[in-house]
């Protein structure tokens, strides 16, 4: 192993946070086993971990809402044991959780004042605005504190917590997964804002799952495995690979995968595919959109969120009805005929929401793996729960059993068995949303794996995602959608992310579009 | 401290000393507004005992409470637990009575295999009718099914009402010249009854409900697609559901059944429609059957029994001359049980521990963001098959 271990470096500040030998039991689990960990003033920490690692437990444990069974933190020179968050913000010490703790009703300047007792009894969005100060402004954290939190956008609600959380005054900032809800673009202002405080001597934990955030925005970082700490080194000084094989325990291949062969005939098509949800052309989620995707290929579906992703993939797959156009699957027309007729004509679809549209999350696996399959009137749950098995033993999947419902598994069990059930059919056809979303590393090399021998077996894949490096990584050509229009298409090796991103915020780009 | 803490597994045999002991729990409870009243509880137990179960007549009795009950159980049961929360099972039992009672008056003397089945039918069908109009504006409008079949709950009891009181119909018997009641069923109608005792033909019709709803809902596609609905909506339409298909179909069974035990009540029981004997909440009771049969169809007759022993007992108590302990007293412990065996429901997904120890999280969905991932954890609850 490289990792090569750092202490306090400059040694005339003492280290904002040193945790040692941490210890914490849940029932069946040992989240964090003897760990330590030492981050500085004026330096972002990364926290690297895959789920279930015990990043979360820790940076639980140093923000009050567990007391760990064993182990110490020195804060500033002191030693400390927080019973609650309360008490750990008067040390100065806060978190902005993965998912937010604000009241939707409630504004801005309200959900800044909950639960901060230095605040007057009769609130005063001026007066709040007035200790705010400069403080918004000098990390880049613009926020109008009159709205409503109800009304903001997942990246607005997240720069409230931020602030709300700096305005207790705190000195070690912990950020849980803090990209995991947002777009590209809203995660480089996060970064900025992030640098801005560890310039101003605040230090930050950044917790994450991603090597590139990891490599984009940390001084050092500090890798987890199993609950115990594998290593802590300086980003600059290693890289992805290195990291990668830390925190998975093993090497992983990320390399980029393309088609071997050319692609063969279309086995699903869009014609001037027009989908309208509102008035005029405004309410347009889908603009003469004509694309085909061969077999044997990966056609990946770049765009910002909300430019007609969804819409493109419920339409292809059935569950909408296109306003005008054509769709084709396997060389029949299936415009408008339902989801199962879609579904017959030989196209699977792998939805966005995992839990919840693609698996229901309280009914079985065994359940579960039947939600797509031809059924007779009376269900053999004999075979159903011995199908089960199956999956669960081929896909390696973690589980208690074929009973056991699919809510309670991690993102990359629930992945494995939706793709376990739309894979080994016969479908010649794939719609893949966000595969690869919010699963840990081994989980994403699987993930790509199965697509890429789908492709080979000669699967046609539209592959939609919001995730450039991975369109890169396997598309063999891309289109951008914006505004509900393919407005950019290019080969998936030569594909630049400069000009992909370009086209995904709409700028008009020169060369044209060929579909 | 008490906290509590989810239990890891659940065995089987928590369900059943759970209820065993909460039901004996709130007769402890009873026991001491008895003493307190001046009453000897382990007589007054005793007679309730006698008057309900452990009496050739007195079970039988019981049973023919139960029988309705079982029913609108059933109704209520196929409706909640797939999230569509039928509250009309009262008026659909009215409309049911109806639809029974007239088309076995209108049919006068037929064979009585097809007076019966016609009776039959026409429960079902007066009660799924009932429910029609709130299911299709649940299914095309998203309305609200709980206020519109609540609603019309008080339309059908005022129309049956106006059927033998404020009408000359074909309902009313026009004989009865002092008190204006209901039109005696022709006898090819009546359910046949079980020897000497009130038990009749209503209480098979229930339990062959009870099995078929019970294999329809846990071996079919129909309850698969049920399931799916009602655990996820979204997915039922990813995977081709009908959703529209499935609340329409599911408040028309719920509805039908409920019609099947105002049939029971009118051609096993009353032998005409009597709005007074029907209007005693016989459909809302089937909310609590189904709410501690965990809307589970084969917990349903369990249930219905032991609601139907009480209530049962409480009268009988009442005209025992050596006791004449007011009805209330049922009624309280009817109470008692409930909040006992609902209590109970809580010791089947926790335990309780006393004092400080490792483990609960300070919230649920912390610990939940990194440990809930792991198989050790416990599974979602859910009303189980």
């Amino acid at each position: 192993m490289s990792a090569r271990p750092e202490t306090s470096d400059d040694g005339d500040r003492p280290p904002a946070v040193a945790a040692r030998g941490i210890t914490k039991h849940f029932p069946g689990v040992v989240a964090n086993a003897d760990v330590d960990l030492t981050v500085e003033h004026g330096e972002v920490h990364a926290l690297l971990g895959e789920n279930g690692a015990g990043k979360t437990t820790l940076a639980a444990v140093l923000t009050g809402l567990y007391e760990p069974d064993a182990g110490e933190f020195v804060l500033a020179g002191q030693r400390h044991r927080f019973r609650s968050p309360r008490e750990a913000l008067a040390q100065g010490v806060g978190m902005v959780h993965q998912h937010f703790r604000l009241v939707d009703r409630f504004t801005v300047a309200e959900n800044i004042a909950l639960g901060d007792r230095r605040q007057p009894l009769l609130l005063s969005q001026r007066r709040l605005e007035r200790k705010l100060g400069d403080l918004s402004e000098r990390y880049g954290l613009e926020i109008d504190l009159g709205a409503r939190v109800g009304d903001l956008s997942v990246g607005e609600r997240q720069r409230v917590e931020i602030v709300k959380i700096l305005h207790r005054g705190v000195d070690v900032l912990l950020l849980d997964e803090p990209t995991a809800v947002l777009t590209p673009q809203e995660a480089e202002a996060l970064f900025t804002a992030v640098r801005a405080m560890a310039a101003d001597g605040k230090a930050v934990v950044f917790i994450t799952h991603k090597l590139g955030e990891v490599m984009a925005v940390a001084d050092r970082v500090t890798i987890m495995r199993d609950g115990r700490v594998v290593g802590t080194v300086a980003t600059a000084a290693s890289d992805e690979q290195e990291l990668a094989q830390l925190m998975v325990g093993r090497t992983v291949d990320l390399s980029p995968r393309r088609a071997q062969e050319p692609a063969g005939e279309a086995v699903l098509s869009v014609r001037d595919l027009r989908l309208d949800v509102g008035p005029a052309e405004a309410g347009q989620a889908l603009r003469d959109l004509t694309l085909a995707v061969h077999s044997g290929e990966i056609v990946g579906v770049a765009g910002v969120a909300g430019n007609g992703q969804v819409e493109l993939a419920e339409v292809v797959a059935g569950l909408r009805a296109p306003s005008a156009g054509q769709v084709e699957v396997g060389g029949a027309d299936v415009t408008g005929a339902g989801v199962l007729s879609t579904r017959r004509a030989g196209l699977a679809y792998v939805p966005e929401d995992r839990l919840g549209t693609g698996l229901a999350p309280g009914l079985s696996i065994a359940d579960n793996l039947l939600l797509t399959r031809e059924r007779g009137f009376i269900v053999d749950r004999r075979a159903a729960k011995r199908q089960a098995e199956e999956t669960i033993a081929a896909f390696d999947v973690k589980a208690r059993g074929p009973s056991a419902p699919t809510g309670g598994m991690s993102g990359g069990n629930v992945q494995k068995i939706l793709l376990a059930r739309e894979l080994r059919g016969t479908a010649r056809a794939l719609v893949v949303a966000a595969p690869t979303r919010g699963l840990d590393v081994g989980a994403t090399a699987f993930v790509r794996g199965l697509l890429d021998d789908r492709r080979r077996n000669g699967c046609g894949i539209l592959l939609i995602s919001e995730d450039l490096d991975e369109l890169r990584a396997l598309a063999d050509r891309i289109v951008v959608l914006y505004e509900g229009r393919i407005v950019l298409e290019r080969p998936g090796q030569h594909a630049d992310v400069t000009e992909l991103g370009l086209a995904m915020a709409g700028v008009e780009v020169e060369t044209g579009v060929s579909t | 401290m008490i906290r509590l803490e989810r239990r890891e597994h659940v065995r089987w045999w928590h369900y059943v000393s759970v209820p065993v002991v909460s039901v004996l729990l709130a007769a402890l409870t009873g026991a001491v507004f008895l003493v307190l009243t001046g009453f000897d509880p382990v007589a007054v137990y005793a007679g309730m005992l006698r008057a309900s179960l452990t009496s050739r007549f007195g079970l039988a009795d019981t049973l023919v409470s139960a029988t309705p009950l079982m029913l609108t159980g059933l109704a209520a049961a196929v409706a909640f637990r797939y999230r569509l929360y039928n509250i009309g099972a009262e008026g659909q039992l009215y409309v049911g009575a109806i639809a029974a009672a007239g088309v076995g008056l209108a049919l006068g003397e037929i064979p009585a295999p097809l007076a019966i089945l016609a009776v039959v039918v026409a429960g079902a069908l007066g009660g799924a009718l009932w429910v029609l109009l709130p299911a299709l504006a649940r299914a095309w409008l998203g309305t609200s099914e709980i206020i519109t079949t609540l609603l019309l709950n008080y339309v059908a009891l005022f129309a049956m009402r106006y059927l033998i009181f404020g009408s000359t119909s074909l309902w009313r018997d026009p004989t009865a010249t002092n008190f204006p009641q209901g039109r005696p069923l022709p006898e090819a109608a009546e359910f046949p009854e079980w020897g000497l005792t009130r038990i009749h033909l209503g209480l098979v019709v229930a339990l062959l409900a009870v099995v078929g709803l019970w294999w329809l809902l846990a071996r079919t596609r129909v309850g698969f697609d049920l399931r799916v609905f009602g655990d996820s909506p979204e997915a039922a339409r990813y995977a081709g559901i009908g959703v529209r298909r499935v609340v329409v179909g599911v408040l028309l069974l719920s509805g039908a059944l409920a019609g099947l035990a105002g049939a029971g009540e009118v051609a096993g029981r009353a032998h005409q429609l009597d709005p007074q004997g029907l209007a005693v909440g016989v459909g809302y009771a089937g909310i609590i059957v189904a709410a501690l049969a965990r809307y589970n169809p084969l917990g349903v007759p369990l249930v219905a029994v032991l609601l139907g022993a009480i209530s049962n007992a409480g009268t009988a108590l009442q005209s025992t001359a050596e006791l004449r302990v007011p009805v209330a007293v049922s009624t309280m412990l009817q109470g008692a049980i409930l909040i006992f065996v609902l209590g109970g429901e809580l010791h089947l997904r926790y335990r309780v521990r006393l004092g400080r120890g490792t483990a609960a999280p300070a919230t649920a969905d912390q610990a939940a963001t990194e440990v809930v991932t792991t198989p050790e954890t416990p599974a979602r609850e859910r009303p189980s098959r």
